[in-house]
């Protein structure tokens, strides 16, 4: 056998073809948001009564977070965890979720 | 066989159409393979996430049951407030929705040096990375007489599945007016706060169905998680039940006599209704066997990746990884595999993995409309994990009924959600 089999190569093709969403999905952003899916659902879909993201635009969730951060909007926990990131990660954790699958 | 040119494989795509391709893709597991051991919190979200952040994986999760019972809300089931379905999860959707294919059998032997996993029904699973989340084993006999057959008559209910079951129905069978005794150990232990859950839930249980009864926390520490917030529930909820004896009141348990029912601190004896003793605790027995572990009992592992500085290949994630200030709880396990999921198929590719960040949050009820909360973000920080500073930490102190009501609320999402995300 001198080539390379017919599956294989139709698996390396599209393996290779995956690489570009797969990376995307596992890049630092990715890892940071996705931290928050374990209270709201991964991908935001909440099943039970956190608030889910799904559905929710860009800005909208650009602005609670940033008011959580401040203290402008009221909260139980999302306080204290808003102030472990900058206002840069906040705004790329919102649009992570914005981005994601309805 | 020949070689495939592009155009031949191009025609050869266009031709197969959809199904065959289906076929194809799922042959396709000649991908790297990543094994991973324990379908808790920590071990179900590393293999799902890994689908998730790269689909051509070969992910294998292999646990030695074929469902997991939840460690969170298994307070509820010894309280009466749910049964223990409600903390079963499965692991069918990992199977049918992510492509994780599942094992269930024992793991007896980790070859580092081979990459091979070994199991007791004599199968071998090759590796290029795996992926170890055993969560804990206890230490017998640190209690002088408390052994795993001790923890047939005094259950330590730590790992949740039948110990939870036994409880409950110890609690059940006790007499009105009598005394329960939790023996809560020293740090590090999984689930920090959990101990005094169970206090108050067991608590609340008593003053419904055995009045009169008590309930006293034998405790190995002066200090412990959520405390004052726990103390200022207890008063408002379970004053005349709930007596707290840190160490330096006595409040070690040193010795058990299972047989006679008897548990000893240094000055004095008990003879409880129920006794549960949480013993003290290492990373689980594979990850000892493997040599993962250190002195301390749990698994060093670089705070980037987890990957274990003992056993190179090998990530240790959950309550068995000393994992500088993350607590060991569910969801600090589940935030890890994440951190460890990209990490792998980072190194698998040869890139170089990302910064870590991650959270934890964790719910404790005093009562079903009493909640509480601790929370934190991570990140590497002098080369440890490390909260966030000026972020995290407890709910606030004199919080009014409707805000314990609303964490108490959250809780129950929280646990929903925390489920989803790992098992389904």
């Amino acid at each position: 056998m001198r080539g390379i089999p017919a599956t294989l190569a139709v698996c390396l093709a599209f393996g290779l073809a995956l690489v570009p969403a797969a990376a995307k999905a596992a890049d630092p952003v990715a890892v940071m948001a996705d931290a928050c899916s374990g209270c709201h659902g991964t991908d935001g879909h909440s099943i039970g009564g956190m608030p889910a993201f799904s559905g929710k635009k860009q800005d909208e969730l650009t602005k609670a977070l940033r008011d959580f951060k401040s203290g402008a909007k009221e909260a139980t926990v999302m306080d204290r965890i808003a102030k472990g990131y900058s206002v840069e990660q906040l705004d790329a954790i919102a649009a992570y979720f914005a981005s994601r699958k309805k | 066989m020949t070689n495939i040119s592009r155009r031949t494989f191009n025609g050869l795509l266009g031709a197969a159409g959809v199904l065959s391709m289906a076929g194809t893709l799922s042959a396709c597991s000649g991908g790297p393979k990543v094994v991973v051991i324990g379908g808790g919190f920590g071990g179900a979200t590393a293999a799902k996430y890994l689908k998730r952040y790269d689909p051509s994986l070969d992910v294998t999760l292999i646990d030695a049951d074929k469902s997991h019972f939840t460690c969170p809300f298994s307070n509820t089931v010894i309280a009466g407030m749910n049964d223990m379905a409600y903390i079963e999860r499965k692991f069918d959707v990992l199977v049918n929705k992510h492509g994780v294919k599942v094992h269930t059998d024992m793991v007896v032997a980790i070859d580092g040096a081979a990459k091979v996993v070994k199991t007791k029904s004599g199968q071998s699973f090759p590796y290029d990375r795996l992926i170890v989340s055993p969560g804990i084993d206890f230490k017998w006999n640190a209690i002088e007489g408390y052994d795993e057959a001790a923890s047939h008559i005094m259950p330590h209910a730590w790992k949740a599945g039948p110990q939870t079951v036994l409880l409950r129905k110890q609690l059940e069978a006790m007499p009105a007016g009598g005394l329960v005794v939790i023996s809560a150990p020293g740090n590090p232990f999984r689930c920090p706060p959990g101990p005094y859950e169970r206090a108050s839930l067991i608590a609340g249980y008593l003053k419904k169905h055995k009045p009169k009864s008590k309930l006293m926390i034998l405790d190995s520490k002066d200090a412990f998680a959520k405390d004052k917030l726990f103390k200022e529930g207890w008063e408002k909820l379970y004053d005349d039940i709930i007596e707290w004896v840190p160490a330096a009141k006595n409040g070690k348990v040193t010795k058990v006599n299972a047989k006679e029912g008897v548990v000893e601190t240094d000055f004095e004896k008990f003879k409880p209704a129920v006794s549960n003793i949480i013993p003290p605790q290492t990373a689980g027995k594979i990850a000892l066997d493997a040599g993962l572990a250190d002195k301390s009992g749990f698994c060093p592992v670089d705070p980037n990746t987890f990957e274990s500085t003992l056993v190179k290949g090998v990530h240790v994630i959950g309550d068995a990884a000393i994992a500088g200030e993350m607590p060991k709880s569910g969801y600090s396990a589940s935030s890890q595999a994440k951190v460890a999921a990209a990490a792998i198929i980072a190194m698998i590719r040869g890139e170089k993995p990302g910064e870590m960040s991650a959270i934890n949050t964790c719910y404790s009820l005093l009562a079903a409309d009493y909640g509480i909360s601790v929370a934190a973000v991570f990140a590497v920080q002098d080369g440890k994990i490390a909260g966030i500073k000026g972020s995290g930490g407890v709910s606030p102190m004199g919080a009014n009924y409707q805000f314990r009501k609303k964490e108490a609320d959250f809780a129950v999402g929280w646990y929903q959600s925390v489920s989803q995300d790992s098992w389904a």
